[in-house]
């Protein structure tokens, strides 16, 4: 909602602008036009927000690749008020079809560029992540492929490729067999590798009392003891229950995770077997709610890969890329690290530090004024590295710049929800404590493109690294 | 892997106030699927606590039981088994294996669970195999009075069944382990 001011708009538009006046109140857009709408209504000048848009907009320009993506910027802007003026969306037509044909242009040519860089023999990993943090294209298996190329997971060589796939899906699925077994399945293994004779002749027809083995205290299903297999494995069972419950509830609205079709459930089952046995491996952690959301946009890439063998791999893949993704921010599940170094608190106050140094008026806003620390929205962004905070579409562009980012993907995180902090600014300021609260913790719809230019564009906070050691 | 639990012939509050506290502190909910019981339960009391450790309760009458309502003899299907379930009294002379036998058929079950010996058995003869749990509590029978408490634990998993018995000597827990397996060929009625 353009709030009566007039907003500057560069010349490069000359006539669609000219003449144009901003009407209050008419609720705008449809379909793409709608998200540079939103742009507008958050970033809405309060004097300094208007600049800095203008001031983005100008650094744009500068940093861009391409040189059609301000122009179609602008013009989607001026569709934008054109729209809420109430004019007929017959420019819109002609507008969002010139876009569109734009977008694809631009699209193509980084597909192509990304395709280039991955059918190198030797990658340069570095060149990929600056064309991966300006977002990957849909389509194909890019972003399955880059991901997995910039966590790690697979080599730069790419002559190394087919051997490190096959080693460590074979490695996983070894470790299913170890781990995942109920314990009476691993009984029967091992007595089928036993092959005891006295087996075969109680099974012989001859009636008569059945033979009794004598067995230890632990190997029984109702064991108590801490070393049995059986207590084990219904310690498990709970996690294993929790794990289904979160299962159900991730994107409800996707076909692809809920429902009862077969393929809803395979696709949970597989991601059950991944945290069940990311939660054996890490007995410090086990499993927390959440961690169902960050596998999920991963296990989505991995498995809508066109390459057969490697959506039909997608379990171990997405189990090792998980691995990747969480090893430097696993400590934030931790409770009993919470106040250490390492803990989700001397993040959180990482990034109001971030936030002071670059706004130090709203910081001050929030953390004196309406109270808002950190601990209460920053936990849920930090630790789910934004799953929840955005649709599944948005997820995938953000975490192309995280995992590309040459901060780092923490580094990354943190910068974007400050951004995110900055984009709002205006209402923080004029909200108090709940309201500020309930805008954080059910954040706006907003362009997400900007939002990472802005991340981009922080000061870093540099007493961290005066700090650190 | 399904875990199914055989006991009975508890005789509380006539004969016994209670479970052993030994087994009482393993039977946990959670853990098992079915429960099955032979009878003699014999108040409401012992099935309300027999349905907080699993919702799936299979009971049939025992001589002295309260509730009259408990059918004589019940059959039910887990994973490739079909189980039968009576408690005892009715066939004579008791315990007699050919006379469980010859009950095991016109059941047409793999494996028959009974009671009121109070006293554990397990058999196999050709129709399939016949368990008798012992009684949960050790309280005394018709026939004797020096019983161990005792109850079973069926692990069914595929063909192969593992019976876990659990026994009370001398205030010890002891638990032994039968295996068999059921060969796809065994499921004949009667010749």
């Amino acid at each position: 909602m353009l709030k009566g001011k007039k907003l500057k708009l560069p010349d490069r538009l000359g006539s669609l602008v000219a003449g144009f006046e901003d009407k209050d109140e008419d609720s705008g857009g449809s379909g793409s036009v709608c998200e540079l709408g939103e742009e507008l209504e958050i970033l809405q000048p309060t004097g300094f927000r208007s600049d800095r848009e203008s001031e983005t907009d100008d650094d744009h320009d500068h940093n861009e690749v391409q040189e059609e993506e301000p122009m179609v910027k602008r013009k989607m802007k001026a569709d934008a008020e054109l729209e809420h003026n109430g004019r007929q969306p017959r420019h819109e037509k002609d507008g969002s079809s010139h876009i569109s044909v734009i977008k694809t242009i631009e699209a193509d040519e980084k597909r192509s560029d990304i395709e280039y860089e991955i059918s190198q023999k030797e990658i340069n990993l570095e060149k990929l992540q600056r064309i991966a943090s300006t977002g990957i294209p849909e389509g194909g298996n890019l972003r399955a492929t880059v991901w997995k190329l910039i966590l790690g997971y697979l080599p730069p060589s790419r002559d190394l490729w087919e051997k490190e796939l096959s080693e460590n899906r074979k490695k996983y699925a070894k470790l299913k067999e170890e781990l995942l077994l109920t314990p009476s399945e691993l009984a029967r293994m091992k007595e089928e590798a036993f092959q005891s004779n006295e087996h075969s002749n109680a099974h012989s027809d001859t009636a008569g009392p059945l033979i009794r083995h004598e067995i230890s205290h632990e190997d029984h299903p109702l064991s108590l003891g801490k070393a049995s297999v059986w207590h084990q494995f219904f310690e498990h069972t709970e996690i294993a229950e929790q794990i289904d419950r979160d299962l159900q509830r991730t994107h409800p609205e996707m076909k692809f995770f809920s429902g009862e079709s077969s393929f809803g459930r395979k696709h949970r089952e597989s991601m059950r077997n991944v945290l069940l046995l990311f939660s054996k491996l890490n007995p410090a952690i086990r499993y927390v709610q959440g961690m169902n959301e960050v596998l999920a946009p991963l296990y989505y890439v991995f498995s809508t890969d066109t390459d057969e063998k490697n959506a039909s791999n997608a379990e171990a893949d997405s189990f090792s890329c998980f691995v990747l993704l969480l090893s430097d921010s696993v400590d934030h599940f931790c409770q009993q690290l919470d106040n250490s170094s390492v803990g989700i608190l001397s993040t959180l106050s990482r990034l109001s530090d971030l936030l002071k140094a670059n706004d130090e008026e709203l910081w001050r806003h929030l953390e004196f004024t309406s109270k808002v620390k950190p601990q209460y929205y920053g936990f849920r962004w930090i630790t789910l590295l934004l799953t929840q905070e955005f649709n599944l579409q948005s997820i995938l562009r953000i975490w192309d710049s995280l995992i590309s980012s040459p901060f780092g993907i923490q580094e990354m995180l943190l910068r974007v929800c400050c951004a995110m902090l900055l984009c709002v600014k205006s209402r923080l300021l004029s909200g108090d404590f709940a309201a500020n609260l309930k805008l954080l913790q059910h954040y706006p719809e907003i362009n997400i493109e900007h939002l990472l230019q802005v991340a981009q564009d922080l000061t870093p906070d540099t007493s961290y690294y005066r700090l650190s050691s | 892997m399904v875990l199914v639990l055989a006991l009975g012939d508890l005789h509380i509050p006539h004969r016994a106030a209670d479970l052993p506290p030994k087994f009482k502190s393993m039977l946990v909910p959670g853990k098992i699927q079915h429960i099955i019981c032979t009878g003699n339960l014999c108040i409401k009391e012992v099935q309300d606590y027999l349905k907080t450790l699993c919702p799936d309760l299979h009971i049939t009458r025992g001589e002295y039981d309260e509730d009259t309502r408990y059918p004589e003899t019940k059959t039910l299907t887990i994973g490739q088994f079909k189980l039968g379930l009576c408690h005892g009294h009715q066939v004579i002379p008791w315990g007699d294996l050919d006379s469980l036998a010859m009950l095991q058929r016109q059941l047409d079950v793999d494996i028959l669970v009974t009671g009121h010996t109070h006293q554990f058995t397990a058999y196999k003869h050709e129709g399939g195999v016949v368990i008798n749990p012992g009684s949960a509590t050790g309280a005394y029978s018709s026939i004797t009075y020096d019983v161990n408490p005792s109850f079973v634990l069926m692990d069914i998993d595929g063909l192969r069944v593992v019976v876990y018995v659990y026994e009370l000597i001398d205030g010890e827990v002891k638990v032994d382990k039968i295996d068999f397996k059921k060969t796809p060929a065994t499921t004949h009625s009667a010749h």
